[in-house]
């Protein structure tokens, strides 16, 4: 219990409640101050002013008589407790309320009227010789000591429980925010145990930055997971790919082993488990090669690559090949003057080799395959298309995965690295990759950003063909 | 030829000793690249075969040090990571070929080959011959046993690569580098594509056949 109350304690709100309430006592005090001060500083003048008044009264009176009737007919109307009227008449006599008497304590004044016969008190008094007397009059500054009180008051009334008021917000403000914290430090701890689905959820009625916090934090955890769950799949799906190769070799080697086996046979199994052994080899430097464009570091070796003498390249090292598959290849190169993008030549090379070898084994015989480097909306486009089966709309987007095959493709030779590897490089390329419908047939466009725009155009990985197969 | 060949891997190691011994090369095989180093600096290669990453001193090191020192010998580097950047790094630390494992025994062989600095018919030849082949550098033209041969522009820088390198196999990717000069990676056959075409004119019509498929590596030009 204490351990939580330090907790709040030291949590910020109620510091900052603290902080606030003592500025709050600090200002108000001082505000208190200067008022009380100015206040009784008036009051102090107008008394004196008012006793200067009262005195200018009675010098007004024609004779020492006069001024004794005057001085008698106020006092008997003047409580002494408020105000002093005392007149030593040139005879000695006196007239007034109340006596002032002096002893070695000081000034004293006894009432006239018998009762209480000694006031207590403060008075202002002025003395003035009048026809041949005195006159003493005594303002009473119980007032102005009053004052005091009633400034304390209001200190005490309006202080004690904005302090209270501010305090107990303060620490409510810091137990809900501490419940929040904890919150965000709960769903951090699952997530570094291991369980990747917490997330902060719903943060209704949070402070805004807070809140802010928890979405940062759950987006991040989002994207964590995300990428664990590719990574699984891949590396499951690594396993999985590379089981049969491997207990086909195993096989082989095992017949291999076969005592009795003429040289033809074993030649020929020899070479079998050598093609799946290049196979799986294949697989790990495809991998290999897409963590690697992944990392982005390529993009420190780019240089200006002239997309139609590249397609011009790939398809006059591709033309006997398609002639030999019975297919047909056709290469454009438009626009008003070269696509030329920021790149690597060699890795967009291989985007096109890959797209091309993919076109001559999947479009089957008398496909046409056409390559073309151009504009689209101004952009500088590559584009491979074919006259094939094409890819069903739903799998367009998982045969960028790695190692995802089409089931009619298991088939044919490829690691089901090839279009992972276009998706990668094209990535990194800061290009769009759209697989469509080619009606029939599949027709694959990239499309760069503008030359001289630094900005990525964000990757569209589900675009709408018209068709498709 | 005199070759140094750094593999720590001994299985590795030994079947690329034997292979080139086999082809008639003196070979020396270390498997740590402090061992490397006085060797390559005791004693005269043509061309060392060094895998990047081996114990002591790794290979790029080795490399750099060698070159510090003023140690020209050519040299082929052997690794097992990915290409696309390490190649890069490969070369700039002073390496002048790169080899991904696992690789054929045909392609190593062929770059060692293609290092060892023989002279590649020179520049300023005027024709190239072969057999009954000549190939006239000037008029950019091709004749057989006195009949004319009509190549494509590309055929005739694949027949003049394969000339100019006599007697040398010339790997797949070699000749994609040099005739294409683009570096990637053909899952299909589209070196052999324009191998048989180039066949078709220079060798079909004729008895002999001029360029010869080596198993398991590449293209030659029998001298």
């Amino acid at each position: 219990m204490s351990g939580r109350v330090s907790r709040l304690a030291r949590s910020m709100p109620f510091r900052l409640a603290l902080g606030l309430v003592a500025l709050f006592s600090v200002v108000s005090l001082l505000s208190l101050a200067a008022s009380y001060f100015v206040t009784q500083r008036s009051f102090d003048q107008t008394m004196r002013a008012d006793l200067r008044q009262d005195m200018a009264g009675f010098r007004a009176a024609p004779s020492a008589g006069a001024l004794a009737t005057l001085v008698e007919a106020e006092a008997r109307e003047t409580d002494p407790e408020r105000l002093v009227l005392s007149y030593i008449a040139p005879n000695r006599r006196h007239f007034g309320n109340a006596v002032i008497g002096r002893d070695e304590d000081g000034y004293h004044i006894v009432s006239a009227s018998g009762g209480n016969p000694k006031i207590k008190g403060r008075y202002l008094a002025l003395t003035a010789s009048l026809f041949g007397g005195q006159l003493t009059i005594a303002r009473s500054r119980d007032e102005i000591d009053a004052l005091g009180d009633v400034f304390t008051n209001i200190l005490v009334l309006s202080l004690i429980p904005t302090i209270l008021i501010a305090l107990s917000g303060g620490l409510y403000l810091a137990r809900r925010s501490a419940r929040h914290v904890g919150q965000i430090g709960r769903t951090l701890d699952e997530l570094t145990g291991g369980n990747l689905g917490a997330r902060v959820g719903s943060t209704q009625g949070w402070s805004p930055d807070i809140v802010d916090i928890g979405q940062k934090l759950d987006e991040m955890a989002r994207a964590q997971e995300a990428s664990v769950t590719a990574m699984r799949q891949v590396s499951s799906d690594i396993a999985h790919d590379l089981k049969t190769p491997i207990q086909r070799v195993s096989v082989y080697l095992d017949e291999m082993s076969r005592k009795d086996l003429p040289q033809p046979e074993a030649n020929e199994l020899l070479g079998k488990a050598k093609a799946e052994l290049g196979g799986i080899a294949s697989v790990f430097r495809g991998l290999l090669q897409i963590s690697q464009i992944e990392t982005g570091s390529p993009r420190s070796r780019f240089s200006d690559v002239d997309l139609g003498a590249l397609v011009q390249t790939f398809c006059e090292i591709y033309e006997p090949a398609v002639g030999e598959a019975s297919q047909s290849l056709t290469c454009t190169v438009d626009g008003p003057e070269p696509a030329v993008v920021r790149g690597d030549r060699d890795l967009l090379g291989q985007v096109l080799a890959n797209l091309i070898e993919n076109a001559l084994r999947h479009a089957g015989p008398g496909a046409r395959i056409e390559i073309s480097a151009g504009y689209v909306d101004g952009r500088p486009s590559l584009s491979v298309s074919d006259t094939g089966p094409g890819i069903p709309a739903a799998e367009r987007d998982l045969v960028l995965r790695r190692l995802y095959r089409l089931d009619r493709s298991r088939t044919t030779p490829g690691n089901g690295l090839g279009l992972s590897l276009v998706a990668s490089v094209i990535a990194l390329h800061d290009a769009e990759l759209a697989l469509l419908g080619n009606d029939p047939g599949l027709r694959v466009e990239i499309t760069f950003a503008l030359p001289g725009r630094g900005d990525a155009v964000p990757p569209e990985q589900t675009p709408q063909g018209p068709g498709g197969a | 030829m005199k070759l140094l060949v750094v593999e720590d891997d001994e299985t590795t190691g030994s079947y690329i000793a034997r292979g080139l011994r086999e082809e008639g090369q003196t070979v020396d095989l270390v498997t740590s690249g402090r061992d490397a180093l006085i060797q390559a600096t005791s004693s005269s290669y043509d061309v060392l075969v060094v895998d990047r990453m081996v114990p002591e001193i790794d290979g790029m090191t080795l490399v750099k040090t060698l070159r510090g020192a003023g140690n020209q010998t050519p040299v082929l580097f052997l690794t097992a990571l990915g290409q696309v950047e390490d190649r890069i790094d490969g070369l700039n630390a002073g390496g002048d070929d790169y080899l991904v494992k696992p690789f054929a025994f045909g392609e190593l062989s062929a770059r060692i080959a293609a290092l060892a600095r023989r002279p590649v018919a020179l520049e300023r030849e005027t024709s190239l011959t072969a057999g009954d082949m000549r190939m006239d550098l000037i008029s950019r033209k091709v004749t057989r046993a006195g009949q004319d041969i009509d190549l494509l522009p590309r055929e005739f820088a694949l027949l003049e690569h394969l000339l100019r390198r006599k007697g040398r196999v010339q790997t797949r990717t070699m000749l994609l580098e040099a005739v294409w000069d683009i570096s990637f990676d053909p899952m299909t056959n589209v070196v052999e594509t324009h191998i048989s075409r180039l066949r078709a004119k220079v060798d079909k019509p004729f008895e002999t056949e001029l360029i010869v498929t080596v198993r398991g590596a590449g293209y030659r030009i029998e001298e």
